[in-house]
């Protein structure tokens, strides 16, 4: 049986476009397949190599120690404000576990298939498109982030004095952040990537670094306030620091703002002390989408150069 | 004398196979253990020179993390001296991290990347790569430390009062050395466990952390507190350079005086370095016995 003359040449287009670019374009339900193998490959990567007890242990533990770090700093200084503090930087550490999985996840992924299995190569020529699975991956450790952040929200509310009373929750300014601020924090994970696909195996711990670094500058758990304002102004660019000033105004109406407050740089400029819910949503909504723009770009360049230098399969060592 | 000379060596006296090895003398089994020191501490320090990125990501990144626990106590108003116990902190993460992710977990990573067979079959002992990696990350950390030392203390106004310069430095040092040798004792028993060292390291940050008092005095954790200035190299050391760094100011919020905690040190050097001696035969034996030594990616 010949071809159909009307088919597609057969060539060996651009592997970065994945099926995309050898037989023209990709359904958008082998998009969904290729993410849903790759998150659940990375979950089976992440949770298969203990019992399911001890998986959970680990998972939680370091956002749980993150969170008792900060209480007891606000603890050991005490003060007036010290309840309404401790309810601050418990959900922002909380919350921060999603920052960690989703950074770390893709990032770390590369590194993992690339040092370790050595299957990078062979996951960048296959049909499915690149980017669509390295998502996929980064998509199961955010799951486990989710799971530290329920637990320390738990455990903050159950035994760190944290008031939350679930008939106050703002729901739609809770998904809409949480919406918005995951596809943020995935977006963050693939500039992330960009820079690890070029870099050595000890980028191991840039992921940390760079949520370290974010935790500075957007209000994880301390008000934007205490910055100097050019500081503010460059976390007030940044999804982040909506998406936490957000799901808090959700969690807790009325409690500290992360982003206003008297003489931060955002009252200076909007006129009133602390941002409303809807501007909250079109802020993180905008600086959401140039983030995104802005990785994907990055990720499109960085891909050209370790082509172009031969660094897919380089393995380093130190 | 290159690069490449640096790293492996002359050949020398001590060079020739396996066979010849079993007859060498003193002399030639120490020149060549403090070549393999030098040999595996070589990667370490020229690749902070052929991937300037870590100095963004290993060095600037991290002080701004450091920055974030100062501005929390800024945000609670604290005394200053609080901001000086997080930068002491912020210094000596640098060498935890090293200790975790390029000690302990490195022998399991020269599993996967099939250098460890090598290692065990070149005419050495394994505590020389141990030695060379230590010190290799000794160098790559110290740069981190004294940047956010130095920067930080600047930017934030941090006022040191020392007055036992050399207890400071001698606790210093102690500190270091019961870390890496902890580090050593790690890399031992990582050596039998396969994807648990990935997890175990991530384990080994925040709640060691948080046990060792880093941001905060570590008296205010009581009996857990405790437990951790008596294992912990990060816990007792912290606990006793804040006290000799912020003279009369940290003493009230310290478990014992520096001296005490001086001694404390040394115990753990000692402990930690046969620890990790004995460690490493059995666990050698164990991994051979069960066959794990060129097992990868499990």
């Amino acid at each position: 049986m010949s071809a159909s003359p009307s088919a597609a040449p057969l060539s060996l287009g651009s592997p970065s476009l994945g099926a995309a670019g050898r037989f023209g374009r990709t359904p958008l339900i082998a998009h969904w397949r290729a993410f849903a193998t790759a998150a659940r490959l990375g979950w089976l990567m992440e949770a298969n190599w203990t019992d399911p007890f001890l998986f959970f242990v680990y998972s939680v533990a370091k956002p749980l120690a993150a969170t008792l770090i900060l209480v007891l700093m606000v603890l050991v200084i005490g003060g007036a404000s010290s309840a309404e503090f401790r309810a601050f930087v418990v959900v922002g550490s909380a919350l921060w576990s999603f920052v960690v999985g989703g950074i770390a996840g893709l990032a770390w992924s590369i590194l993992d298939d690339r040092e370790r299995y050595r299957m990078l190569k062979y996951l960048y020529v296959s049909s499915s498109a690149f980017a669509v699975v390295l998502i996929g991956r980064g998509t199961a450790r955010v799951a486990i982030g989710a799971v530290g952040a329920l637990v320390t929200l738990t455990v903050g509310v159950g035994f760190l004095g944290v008031r939350l009373d679930p008939g106050r929750i703002d729901w739609l300014l809770l998904v809409g952040s949480m919406a918005f601020g995951l596809v943020a924090i995935l977006a963050l994970g693939v500039l992330l990537a960009s820079v690890i696909l070029q870099t050595r195996q000890e980028s191991w711990s840039y992921p940390e670094a760079v949520a370290g670094a974010l935790f500075l500058i957007v209000g994880a758990v301390f008000p934007l306030s205490v910055l100097p304002p050019v500081v503010q102004a460059v976390g007030l660019a940044m999804p982040l620091t909506w998406w936490l000033a957000g799901v808090r105004q959700a969690l807790f109406p009325g409690s500290i703002s992360s982003v206003g407050g008297p003489g931060s740089l955002f009252a200076q400029l909007s006129g009133h002390a602390s941002p409303q819910s809807g501007e909250i949503l079109v802020a993180l909504l905008v600086t959401a989408a140039v983030v995104t723009l802005g990785s994907g770009v990055a990720f499109r360049a960085a891909q050209r150069r370790v082509m172009q230098k031969g660094l897919i399969d380089l393995t380093t060592g130190s | 004398m290159s690069a490449a000379s640096w790293a492996v060596g002359r050949q020398g006296p001590s060079s020739g196979g396996p066979r010849e090895a079993a007859t060498w003398d003193r002399r030639q089994v120490i020149a060549t253990e403090l070549r393999a020191v030098r040999g595996r501490s070589y990667p370490r320090i020229a690749g902070m020179f052929r991937e300037p990125s870590w100095i963004f990501f290993e060095i600037l990144l991290p002080f701004l993390t450091t920055s974030a626990f100062v501005f929390v106590y800024r945000a609670l108003q604290a005394p200053p001296e609080y901001v000086g116990f997080v930068v002491l902190g912020g210094v000596m993460i640098a060498f935890w991290l090293n200790v975790v992710w390029l000690m302990a977990g490195q022998l399991y990573w020269e599993k996967d990347q099939g250098n460890l067979e090598l290692y065990f079959a070149a005419p050495m002992d394994m505590m020389s790569v141990l030695f060379g990696m230590a010190f290799g990350g000794l160098i790559m950390s110290s740069t981190r430390a004294a940047v956010v030392l130095v920067v930080a203390s600047v930017l934030y106004d941090v006022v040191f009062n020392v007055q036992q310069w050399l207890l400071l430095g001698g606790v210093f040092l102690l500190t270091l050395f019961a870390l890496y040798g902890l580090g050593m004792v790690l890399a031992s028993l990582f050596l039998l466990w396969g994807r648990e060292v990935w997890h175990l390291n991530q384990l080994l940050q925040e709640p060691v952390y948080f046990v060792s008092g880093v941001n905060f005095p570590v008296n205010r954790l009581g009996l857990l507190g405790a437990l951790a200035v008596a294992t912990l190299p990060l816990a007792v050391g912290l606990d006793a350079m804040r006290q000799l760094a912020f003279a009369g100011q940290a003493a009230a919020t310290a478990f014992l005086p520096p001296e005490a905690e001086a001694v404390l040190l040394v115990v753990m050097v000692g402990a930690f370095l046969i620890l990790a001696r004995v460690m490493l035969r059995l666990m050698e034996r164990l991994a051979r016995r069960e066959g794990r030594l060129t097992v990868r990616g499990r």
